[in-house]
């Protein structure tokens, strides 16, 4: 899958390119973890470019989130389309996730 | 419900690799476009067949590729019917259990997904080989909609 990432300061922003899938999702999931690993564990996931998301994806994210916040980050998402919106608030993952409208709002809660 | 045949009825097959399921969202969405679903029901209907999918590649075939998955989407004038046929292990409901959700899941919410995007999901799991998915969604038709 086309991920685009870029460094900006401590925070990497991670920005898929298409639909997350079954065929994708664990990718995704190495792509973040991976990061994390690395030390670069403050992420903003820009899922603008993103029409759709299953539930494959949807626990790739969860597990990136888990894996980010364990190593003293976390995934703040951003860009949401309105039907990849649905299905966060279908299950629940507004409550847990930190979300937010645009990039910039995203970048500035990471102070 | 009406048992009149319907006035519109599209068929889809692919087989059981994750790859063959954006061809299958392509196929459907055009369907569902050109028989003047409301867009928002187009969406939650790709979400709920795109999961049974996931759910047949995973768990009837057991990640085996290329075993057969058929989808027929019968329209009818105040409803939207989709079935997934597949041949592989029987579903069994047994094993399902609904995702706690304030556990924040990683796994096992596709069918939660399906049963909260259309109106009416049933299975029939009893036939000689496989199970048939179906899927209802009740809608009005925009007022645009093509003659049947």
């Amino acid at each position: 899958m086309d991920i685009d990432v870029k460094d900006m300061g401590k925070v990497t922003i991670v920005a898929p390119h298409g639909d997350v899938d079954m065929a994708v999702a664990d990718d995704v999931r190495l792509r973040l973890t991976n990061l994390v690993d690395r030390g670069r564990a403050c992420l903003i996931l820009d899922l603008g470019a993103v029409m759709y998301i299953d539930s494959s994806g949807l626990g790739a994210l969860v597990a990136a989130m888990k894996h980010a916040r364990a190593a003293g980050g976390d995934i703040k998402v951003c860009a949401l389309e309105s039907d990849v919106r649905s299905l966060f608030e279908m299950t629940r993952l507004t409550t847990v996730m930190s979300m937010h409208a645009t990039r910039q709002e995203a970048i500035a809660a990471w102070g | 419900m009406s048992t009149s045949a319907p006035p519109h009825v599209a068929h889809f097959a692919m087989t059981s690799e994750a790859d063959q399921l954006a061809r299958m969202r392509s196929w459907l969405w055009t369907q569902l476009v050109g028989q003047a679903l409301p867009l928002e029901d187009c969406s939650a209907f790709l979400v709920a067949v795109g999961e049974i999918c996931n759910n047949v590649i995973k768990h009837a075939y057991s990640g085996e590729a290329g075993r057969p998955i058929a989808i027929t989407l019968s329209v009818f004038p105040d409803r939207f019917v989709v079935h997934v046929d597949d041949e592989g292990a029987p579903y069994d409901p047994r094993g399902y259990t609904p995702p706690d959700l304030d556990a924040v899941p990683e796994s096992g919410m596709g069918l939660f997904l399906v049963r909260s995007s259309v109106d009416e999901v049933t299975f029939d799991s009893t036939r000689p080989r496989g199970t048939r998915w179906t899927l209802v969604k009740y809608c009005a038709r925009r007022t645009d909609s093509p003659p049947a």
